[in-house]
């Protein structure tokens, strides 16, 4: 799967985003470095990771960004959304209240992030599955009311980590695609960046092929 | 799981010593929070059991505050990496500990192999032809010297002769390495010698000079060299006490009022949160849940690799107590992610009401109070104000920055928000807690400066990602007297005017454009 570093076609800024302690640092470091913290410290702003993965044979480098779930940290947070091709929204399914704020936290996002953002749901700790506070069809459900992709996973054992991160890259990547399409078609080039590369800083990247949807 | 008492003389450091002494007792995978180093601790600490209580935690602090201040910050920080790295071969808990970091020569992989299999190197006959090389190492590379095997065609005088010359070079290369390596353990140990003199020479004078006169004397010129140094830690906590002073006039009494409020709110809390679904709840009381909520969930989360303040640790009610106590006293600041950590640091150096005190007033600086109100607009000018300084001192980094429109915000707020405990280790951090307390609010920004100017060569090749990773995620080997000296050769000086001046003409100039920004604080 991993491919050298600094050898890819394009670059997929995603954002990490939910509520504090449901797991998204963990999550994020299972699936770049294989590894999980039980004590992980607390996020303070935002922190930072990428793995380059393969989609058909081109090679994707996700630049995925890890931003803090405090309430009060949204001001400041919210500015990072900006760019994104991709989301993952997380809650924790042993803490109800984690996922009754997904639609502010989904909110935020679309008032921050381009329309087109792929954004998926994702319910962590399933190993934890005796204190489960929050059934799977429910949010299976909400997802699919709400044109969200949705997976549950569990950064402490692994479950469907990889298969998350893999998904909405694939996603992110065949939307690309199909807007290259269309973009050559119709003759107008509009793959670059509305915003300059303030907010988006992976246009900024050395040899990527520009991404924005 | 928490973690038992016992092992706080090793895991007490900074990161970088903590790995090493876990390595010594623990050599392979420790479960995450789980089981401890298993060193005994010394006969001084207090039972885990008594140290729980938070009643007991009073009359254990002063053991334990001796304690750090003693072994915390200065000798064993020292002294555990190199008793490591220079015996090599040494068993300790029946496993030699991996040293895959350690530049090993050959002749440290044949003591290690030595130690594993038990079997010793025996040296063969010295035959005449070798007689006269007095250096031997115990290593593979002699076997240029060996004949070849009889169904090869043997060596010509030439390529024996070659192999001889070159078998002698690397002797004497390692030999020279070796008498290098020798130099430097006993200049790194002259060193540490000398700053152990120093800090005991320094204590002297802090305890019986500056501190009885105080107020006559912390401004003049003497004291402040004295303070870059670095305070001693055994008056570390009482000089950040006065320096950030008591403006709020908050007695020990006070803070038991509001400790005990912030205990009856626990228990109610506790007592209605299991049914209550917490949708319903109006808005303010919603917050202030959630803020007890989330300083459990910190509390865990904050230097988790000391375990001391995670659950069970000698700590752990303490740093609850003086969180909690202060969204009492505070309910419009509430408690805010990275409080815990600045918290964290205070009781490390402080009696409980000390602690709370100096937490306090040194929330309500200008610069504390607007980070962690979050009030964007304020936080951006102090944003702008460290970029002024930022392209005076750092033109070609401030560039390259820019080209990648990577802002300040991506790295400050981590940075400040902690007071650098989070993103530093925790020795260093203490050290940047000194100056900051002579200092102000600039000499956050001044470090955020001398860390830029430390790594100014890695990050200049370094593109927007790799830059923002290796921002918020500093190098754990980070010195303190590579960082000070960075730190010192950062000017603050912006064409004749201070930081002050630069911060105030700055709020001047926006005074209009950012009233439908900032965002209200909590009521």
């Amino acid at each position: 799967m991993g491919s050298p570093e600094e050898d890819y076609n394009f670059v997929f800024k995603v954002v990490l985003i939910g509520e504090s302690g449901v797991g998204k640092t963990n999550l994020l470091s299972r699936f770049t470095r294989n590894e999980f913290n039980h004590d992980s410290r607390t996020t303070i702003g935002v922190e930072f990771s990428t793995r380059t993965i393969l989609v058909g044979d081109a090679v994707v480098k996700a630049q995925i960004w890890d931003t803090a779930g405090l309430e009060r940290y949204r001001a400041i947070t919210s500015a990072y959304y900006r760019g994104a091709v991709g989301a993952l929204v997380v809650f924790d399914i042993t803490k109800h209240q984690t996922y009754d704020v997904v639609d502010r936290w989904l909110k935020e996002l679309y008032d921050h992030a381009e329309a087109s953002i792929v954004v998926m749901l994702v319910g962590n700790k399933t190993d934890l599955a005796q204190a489960r506070e929050v059934p799977m069809e429910e949010a299976k459900m909400f997802a699919d009311n709400n044109g969200l992709l949705f997976v549950e996973t569990s950064a402490l054992d692994s479950t469907n980590v990889e298969e998350a991160f893999e998904t909405i890259l694939k996603e992110i990547f065949y939307k690309v695609q199909k807007q290259k399409q269309r973009s050559s078609q119709s003759n107008t080039v509009s793959l670059a960046s509305e915003n300059p590369a303030s907010t988006a800083p992976a246009q900024a990247e050395r040899r990527p092929c520009c991404v924005a949807l | 799981p928490p973690a038992p008492l016992g092992f706080t003389d090793v895991s007490l450091n900074s990161r970088n010593t903590y790995e090493v002494s876990r390595r010594r007792s623990a050599p392979e995978h420790l479960p995450h929070g789980g089981t401890a180093p298993a060193e005994p601790a010394p006969p001084s600490q207090e039972p885990a059991e008594r140290a729980r209580h938070r009643v007991g935690i009073a009359g254990a602090g002063s053991s334990f505050a001796e304690f750090f201040t003693r072994n915390f910050f200065t000798k064993r920080t020292k002294e555990l990496k190199p008793a490591v790295q220079s015996a090599p071969g040494w068993k300790l808990f029946g496993k030699v500990p991996p040293r895959e970091n350690l530049p090993k020569d050959s002749k440290i992989i044949q003591q290690e192999y030595e130690a594993r299999t038990g079997r010793m190197y025996k040296p063969p006959p010295p035959s005449a032809r070798r007689k006269n090389i007095e250096f031997e190492p115990l290593s593979t590379t002699a076997l240029i010297l060996e004949d070849r095997p009889a169904n090869l065609p043997a060596k010509s005088v030439e390529e024996a002769l070659r192999h001889r010359q070159e078998y002698d070079e690397m002797v004497a290369e390692a030999k020279k390495r070796e008498i290098k390596e020798a130099h430097k353990r006993k200049k790194i140990m002259r060193e540490r010698f000398k700053q152990e003199e120093n800090i005991a020479s320094a204590m002297v004078i802090w305890v019986n000079e500056i501190l009885p006169n105080w107020e006559g004397m912390r401004a003049t010129r003497r004291v402040r060299e004295l303070w870059w140094q670095g305070l001693p830690p055994s008056v570390r906590g009482k000089v950040w006490s006065l320096a950030v002073g008591n403006e709020l006039n908050i007695t020990p009494e006070l803070y038991e009022i509001f400790l005990s409020r912030a205990k009856e709110r626990w228990k109610s809390f506790s007592e209605t949160s299991s049914e209550n679904d917490m949708e319903d709840a109006g808005t303010s009381v919603a917050d202030r849940e959630a803020s007890l909520e989330l300083i459990k969930l910190d509390i865990s989360r904050t230097f988790p690799s000391l375990y001391i303040f995670q659950k069970g640790g000698p700590y752990h009610d303490l740093l609850h107590s003086v969180l909690g106590a202060y969204t009492c006293y505070r309910p419009d600041v509430g408690y805010v992610q990275g409080m815990s950590f600045i918290a964290a640091v205070l009781i490390l150096n402080l009696e409980e009401a000390d602690a709370f005190i100096a937490f306090a007033n040194l929330l309500n600086k200008p610069c504390q109070l607007a980070f962690f109100r979050v009030d964007h607009s304020m936080m951006l000018k102090y944003f702008a104000a460290f970029e002024v300084f930022f392209e005076e001192n750092l033109p070609k980094l401030f560039l390259h920055f820019k080209s990648y429109s990577l802002t300040p915000d991506i790295y400050l707020i981590d940075w400040i928000f902690t007071l650098y405990s989070k993103s530093l280790p925790l020795d260093l951090a203490c050290r940047v807690w000194d100056v900051f307390c002579r200092d102000g609010e600039e000499f956050l920004f001044r470090t955020g400066l001398g860390i830029l100017r430390l790594y100014e060569d890695i990050l200049l090749q370094m593109d927007f990602i790799h830059i923002a990773q290796f921002l918020t995620k500093l190098p754990e080997d980070i010195t303190s007297e590579k960082l000070f000296s960075c730190i010192a050769a950062i000017q603050m000086q912006n064409s004749n005017k201070k930081w002050a001046q630069v911060f105030a003409s700055l709020m001047k100039d926006n005074k209009e454009g950012d009233k439908n920004h900032s965002p209200a604080p909590k009521s």
